[in-house]
C-alpha cells in the first residue's frame, strides 16, 4: 500500500504527514514536561524544608550538556548528508550521535549510582548529615547489615491472617535459629494438637493459618445463614414495619431480630469453630537476636537497652529489648539549615540551637564546625568590602569539599591563612566527579543511635521532594534519549535499502527523528540549570 | 523550506556556529552560578540568578528551535501546533499558581 504524503506536502497543511505527526507529538511532549516543571516550581516554592540548592556535582551535568548539544549538531549534519546524497558521511554523523546518546546514559548511570550509595540522615533536632553508611558493629564485612533494626526478642506474635510469606522466609530463619517455641498449647479444628514448646516452623504456621481462615469462613457463613433465617421468620409477623420502628414494647424491629438471631446461634453452637487469630512464640532462656530491614517495619521504642516492640508491615509483633541499632556514618556533609529553620519557627536563637545540637557533641564534628565558623567569618570579612554577606548556605552547610580539604589542617593554621588560600586546599570537581569518593578519603565517622534518627534514606526519591522531582524528570528524559537513539539507530543500520530506493523519504524520516532529538536536547537545556545550578 | 542542495550547503556553517554558541552559553550558565564576580543579587542562589539562568536557557532553547528545528522558516501549521503546546503548558503553570490563593492558607476561612 502506498502511504500518501510522506515526501510531497499536502495541499491543505503545506507539510508532509510525518512532519505534522512529529510536531503534534512534540506539542504534547511540551505539555508533559511543562507539567513536570510546574510541579517542580510548586514543590520548591512551597517546600517546608531548606531546598537542597546546588548540591548535585556540576561536572557530569555539564559534560552531558556538551554531549547532547554536540549530538544535536551531528544529527543535523547527518540529515544534511542525506540531502546531499552522501551515505558514508550520514553513517559517520549518525554513529557519533548514537555514541553520544550512549555516553549520556552512562554518565547518568554513574550519577544515579552515586546517589543510591549516598546516605542521608535527618536527626531528631533536624540536623541533616550525609555520608556513607558502614556495617553495624564495626564489622568489615561489606555485606553485613548497614542500618537494620536489631532487637533481642523475648517473644513474637504472628498475625495469621496477615503473615507474609516473603517476610517469613527471612524472619522465620531467625526465629528458628533462636530456638523460638510455641508459648501455649494449640488445638486446631482439624483435630491436630501442638503442645506448648513445639518449635516454630513454616508448616506449623501454614497449618494454623489455613485452619484459622477456614474457621472464620465457616463461622461467617453460619452467621449469614442464621441472619437470613431470622429475618425470614420475623418479617411476615411484622409486615410493613421498618427496622428502626418499635415493635415489642420499646424494642425496635432490629433489636428483636438481633435477639432472635442470638437464640438461633446458641442452638447451633456446636457448628461454630474456634478461631485463633494470633500465634505467640517465645524464646528459651536466652533472647533471640533479630535483625530487620527498617523498610519492613517500625521500632516503637528505639532506645538501646530498653523494652521495645518491633512491628513489621505484616502485623507481626516482636517484643524484646532493643539492641544496638545505630547507624555508623562516614560524614561528608553537614547541614544545619533545617535546624535553624525550626529554631526560627519556635523563636529560638539559631546559634543556640546549632550549638546545642546533638551532632556537635561529637568531638570530631565539633572541630569541623569550629573550622567552618572561622572560614565563614573570613568569608564575611572578604564580602564586607563588596557590601555583601555570606548566604544561609555558606553559614550553615558544610559540604564534602570543605570536610575533605580541611581534615589535616589545624584550626590554628587556618587562622593565619587567607580565605582564598583555604579554598585552594579543597579538592577539585574532578576528584569528586559524581560525589565524594570514600575510597580515597577517610571521612570522620559518627555513630548515630536510632533514637536520634528522625528520618533516614539514601539519596533516592524517598529522601525529599527535590530528589523525587530530580529522578522523575531526568528519568523520563533519559527514557527519551534511549527511545531517540533507538529510532536514529534504526535509520543508521537499516536505512541503506531505502537510501538507494527512496532517498527523499529517508531524508524526511531522519529529519523527523532529528526533530525529536533536538527536542530532547531542548528539555535538557532547561533541566541542567534548574536541577544542577539553582 | 529551501531544501535545494546548494541552500543546504550554505547552512552547514550556520549549524556549526550555532553549536559553538550553545557550548559557550552552557559555560556561561555554569560561570554565572560558580564565580563570585558574576553572581548578581545576593550571594548564593536567589531570584536574580534564577532569572539570569532561565534567560540563558531560553536563549539557547530558542536557537535550537529556530535553527536546528528549522522554526525560522516553517509552515503556519507547525507554529499553531507547537505554539498551542507551549500555551497550554503555561496554562498548566498558571493553574498551579492559583494554589497560592488556596483558602487553606487563611485560617479565617475555616473559622480556626
Amino acid at each position: 500500500m502506498e502511504i500518501p504524503f510522506v515526501v510531497e506536502p499536502r495541499k491543505d497543511t503545506g507539510l508532509n504527514n510525518s512532519k505534522i505527526g512529529i510536531w503534534l507529538f512534540l506539542a504534547s511532549e511540551v505539555m508533559l514536561f511543562g507539567g513536570l516543571f510546574s510541579g517542580y516550581i510548586f514543590l520548591r516554592i512551597y517546600a517546608d524544608y531548606p531546598w537542597p540548592e546546588r548540591t548535585l556535582p556540576v561536572l557530569p551535568g555539564l559534560i552531558n550538556t556538551f554531549i547532547l548539544i554536540g549530538s544535536s549538531v551531528t544529527v543535523v549534519f547527518a540529515w544534511v548528508s542525506l540531502k546531499l546524497g552522501q551515505w558514508r558521511k550520514f553513517q559517520v554523523y549518525m554513529a557519533i550521535t548514537i555514541v553520544c546518546a550512549a555516553l549520556f546514559m552512562v554518565l547518568k548511570g554513574i550519577e544515579y549510582n552515586a546517589k543510591f550509595a549516598h546516605q542521608a540522615i535527618r536527626l531528631d533536632d533536624y540536623t541533616v548529615i550525609e555520608g556513607h553508611a558502614h556495617p553495624q558493629g564495626g564489622s568489615h564485612d561489606y555485606h553485613a547489615p548497614k542500618k537494620n533494626f536489631n532487637i533481642n526478642a523475648e517473644s513474637v506474635q504472628i498475625n495469621l491472617s496477615r503473615v507474609d510469606d516473603a517476610y517469613y522466609e527471612v524472619m522465620g530463619k531467625q526465629y528458628a535459629d533462636g530456638g523460638m517455641v510455641l508459648a501455649d498449647k494449640l488445638s486446631l479444628n482439624d483435630g491436630s494438637v501442638f503442645e506448648k514448646g513445639t518449635a516454630i516452623s513454616k508448616e506449623l504456621i501454614d497449618q494454623a493459618k489455613n485452619d484459622y481462615l477456614a474457621a472464620i469462613a465457616n463461622n461467617s457463613e453460619i452467621d449469614i445463614e442464621l441472619g437470613r433465617e431470622a429475618w425470614a421468620t420475623l418479617k411476615p409477623k411484622y409486615e410493613g414495619k421498618r427496622y428502626y420502628e418499635a415493635v415489642e414494647g420499646n424494642k425496635t424491629l432490629n433489636e428483636v431480630v438481633s435477639a432472635y438471631t442470638k437464640e438461633l446461634k446458641a442452638q447451633r453452637e456446636e457448628d461454630y469453630r474456634t478461631t485463633t487469630p494470633d500465634l505467640v512464640f517465645v524464646s528459651g532462656s536466652e533472647a533471640t537476636s533479630i535483625t530487620v530491614n527498617p523498610y519492613w517495619g517500625k521500632l516503637s521504642n528505639p532506645k538501646e537497652g530498653e523494652k521495645g516492640t518491633l512491628k513489621l508491615k505484616d502485623e507481626t509483633l516482636i517484643f524484646g529489648v532493643t539492641a544496638d541499632s545505630s547507624i555508623a556514618l562516614a560524614v561528608d556533609g553537614i547541614d544545619f539549615r533545617h535546624t535553624v529553620m525550626k529554631a526560627e519557627e519556635k523563636g529560638i536563637d539559631p546559634a543556640v540551637a546549632v550549638a546545642n545540637s546533638w551532632l556537635l557533641k561529637d568531638e570530631k564534628i565539633k572541630q569541623i564546625w569550629e573550622k567552618h565558623q572561622l572560614i565563614t567569618s573570613k568569608l564575611g570579612e572578604e564580602l564586607k568590602e563588596k557590601d555583601r554577606e555570606p548566604s544561609e548556605n555558606d553559614i550553615y552547610r558544610i559540604n564534602w569539599q570543605e570536610i575533605a580539604g580541611l581534615l589535616d589542617t589545624d584550626l590554628a593554621d587556618l587562622e593565619a591563612m587567607e580565605y582564598n588560600d583555604i579554598l585552594a586546599l579543597y579538592p577539585g570537581d574532578v576528584e569528586g566527579f559524581a560525589g565524594p569518593d570514600h575510597k580515597k578519603i577517610h571521612y570522620p565517622e559518627v555513630i548515630v543511635p536510632r533514637e536520634q534518627v528522625r528520618f533516614e534514606s539514601v539519596f533516592s526519591p524517598r529522601w525529599n521532594t527535590y530528589y523525587a522531582t530530580y529522578f522523575t524528570i531526568t528519568g523520563l528524559h533519559g527514557l527519551h534519549v534511549i527511545a531517540g537513539a533507538l529510532v536514529l539507530g534504526y535509520y543508521l543500520f537499516f536505512g541503506r535499502k531505502m537510501f538507494e530506493e527512496k532517498p527523499e523519504w529517508l531524508a524526511n524520516r531522519v529529519e523527523v527523528g532529528g526533530l525529536f532529538w533536538h527536542f530532547v536536547d531542548l528539555v535538557w537545556i532547561f533541566l541542567f540549570p534548574i536541577l544542577y545550578l539553582m | 523550506m529551501a531544501d535545494s542542495p546548494e541552500a543546504i550547503k550554505k547552512h552547514i556553517k550556520l549549524y556549526t556556529l550555532i553549536g559553538a554558541v550553545l557550548f559557550v552559553c552552557t559555560l556561561l550558565t555554569v560561570a554565572v552560578a560558580k564565580f563570585e564576580f558574576l553572581d548578581f543579587g545576593q550571594r548564593g542562589f536567589d531570584s536574580v540568578d534564577a532569572v539570569i539562568g532561565l534567560l540563558i536557557a531560553t536563549f539557547k532553547a530558542t536557537l535550537v528551535a529556530l535553527i536546528f528545528m528549522h522554526l525560522n522558516h516553517e509552515k503556519k501549521m507547525v507554529y499553531w501546533l507547537f505554539g498551542m503546546g507551549i500555551f497550554f503548558a503555561f496554562c498548566l503553570m498558571a493553574i498551579f499558581a492559583f494554589a497560592f490563593s488556596d483558602p487553606i492558607e487563611f485560617q479565617a476561612f475555616f473559622g480556626r
